[in-house]
């Protein structure tokens, strides 16, 4: 069987239940926290990155419910798999917490194959939901650089992470970034070129130049008796 | 009437012989009696473009300067084959000899001259336009052409020691008042915009710019040999060249 990996949160006010729980857990290669109280497990999700919950429904203080309905409303703890633990005869509390959100439900006392599979089930989908998330969010990043692109601000490093995926989408960014490189660059050089159409005239060193000619003695004369020296229609005939 | 039209550069490389041969060949190529003077005494080269050799030619505009001929007899007709509607071309081409050169730059010559030849090259070959091919630069006999010329076209390439230079052309061209002055812009990189190059340019000297011409390597090679316009006559830029030609008679 191959070891199953990932962080478990495993709350239950019961510390025989919680360090059985956890014991068998370790043993098939997860890390493990455990909490005894569901406010000291809220705080611990909000402080570290948990693949999935085992939540134990009946506490004295904060009870599973509650859990549940919080991290339901917290859009960073949401997506968080959640398998609740119940007695046989609490069958009415687990169909109210899968109403509220969770994802599985495991009797008590435990069978270790049903608790593996549990467990390994609600991983694999926490893993699926990771990467569409993740497959998500850098379409975003693609989208963004689209837009970055066209305001003019786009950056070569923006996809630098998309990049390096090895699918399609890794293709995509990595095509996208050479190709923005390459408008860049015209747009750079076409710049330059436009440049140098602006046409600048240092008006006191041509005036300098037309005063060397107009101020000649040849000049003055010639420009004296320029209307003899056009032709006119008389001049032929 | 007849006109008398100058092609000038303030600096050299600007494609004004080639664009001066190429007006030259349209004119012609529409019936008219064209005359052009190559004034590009220090280094000739029009010539080359209408197919003449030099060697034994006879005589050219350097003779009828030190007094031996008239500038009529200097006139050679170098009117292309192609041409078969009436229209002629005469060229008074200069000397490429390294001494006749030599001897304008030591001795120098009546610059006046030049005026009485224009008059009587126009009457005795019936010109309906004669075109000066103007070295770069305004020394006295570009002045002069400038004071004798009814249309002075400037060739200029988009960069900043042209555009100084046209400015310096257009006001002694106004001081001169020679009544229709035009721009045509040569050269012009292909990434460039030519309408907006037109605009700029035109208002930069308040003067009509005759035509945009871009640069290519193409381009280049197609035109050193012969009158791209005949060869070429459908051929876009053939069709700048009569742009500028219509405006050069307007």
């Amino acid at each position: 069987m191959t070891e199953l990996r990932g962080k478990v949160l495993v709350v239950d006010d019961d510390p025989i239940n919680r360090r059985l729980l956890q014991r068998s857990l370790e043993r098939e290669g997860l890390t493990v926290e455990a909490a005894g109280d569901g406010g000291v497990a809220l705080e611990r999700l909000t402080e570290s990155r948990f693949d999935i919950v085992v939540l134990d429904i009946l506490m004295p203080q904060v009870d599973g419910f509650e859990v549940l309905a919080t991290m339901k409303a917290d859009p960073k703890l949401r997506r968080i798999p959640v398998v609740v633990i119940s007695g046989l005869d609490e069958m009415d509390s687990v169909v109210r917490c899968i109403e509220l959100g969770a994802d599985d439900f495991l009797a008590k006392p435990f069978d270790p194959v049903l608790l593996r599979a549990r467990i390994g089930a609600g991983l694999a989908r926490k893993r699926l939901d990771d990467l569409e998330a993740e497959y998500i969010e850098q379409v975003g990043i693609v989208a963004e650089a689209a837009a970055a692109v066209e305001d003019g601000r786009f950056e070569g490093a923006m996809l630098g992470e998309v990049a390096g995926r090895s699918d399609a989408l890794g293709r995509l960014a990595r095509v996208f970034t050479r190709m923005a490189h390459q408008v860049e660059q015209r747009e750079q050089r076409l710049q330059r070129e436009v440049g140098a159409l602006r046409i600048e005239i240092d008006q006191a060193r041509a005036a300098q130049k037309v005063a060397e000619i107009t101020e000649s003695d040849y000049f003055r004369r010639l420009q004296s008796k320029v209307h003899d020296l056009r032709m006119t229609a008389s001049d032929i005939d | 009437m007849s006109r008398i039209v100058a092609i000038h550069s303030f600096r050299g490389g600007t494609g004004k012989s080639n664009t001066a041969a190429n007006v030259a060949s349209l004119l012609a190529a529409d019936g008219r009696r064209v005359g052009v003077v190559d004034l590009d005494i220090l280094s000739p080269g029009i010539h080359v473009l209408f197919g003449l050799d030099q060697s034994g030619m006879g005589h050219t505009l350097n003779t009828y300067l030190w007094g031996k001929c008239e500038l009529t007899e200097a006139a050679h007709d170098v009117t292309p084959a192609q041409l078969n509607g009436g229209g002629r071309i005469w060229l008074v081409p200069s000397s490429v000899q390294p001494h006749d050169i030599a001897r304008v730059i030591h001795d120098g010559y009546d610059v006046a001259m030049l005026n009485d030849g224009f008059r009587a090259l126009i009457k005795d070959l019936a010109l309906d336009v004669l075109i000066l091919d103007t070295h770069p630069g305004l020394n006295e006999e570009t002045l002069l052409s400038l004071a004798l010329s009814h249309t002075l076209a400037i060739v200029l390439r988009p960069d900043h020691q042209d555009y100084e230079g046209t400015q310096v052309t257009v006001t002694i061209a106004r001081k001169l008042k020679v009544p229709n002055i035009l721009l045509v812009v040569n050269k012009t990189p292909e990434v460039f915009d030519s309408d907006e190059v037109r605009e700029r340019v035109a208002t930069t000297y308040d003067c009509p710019v005759a035509a945009v011409l871009p640069h290519s390597d193409d381009l280049m090679v197609l035109s050193s040999s012969g009158i791209f316009s005949l060869r070429y006559p459908a051929h876009p830029m053939t069709e700048r060249y009569r742009q500028i030609a219509a405006a050069l008679m307007r």
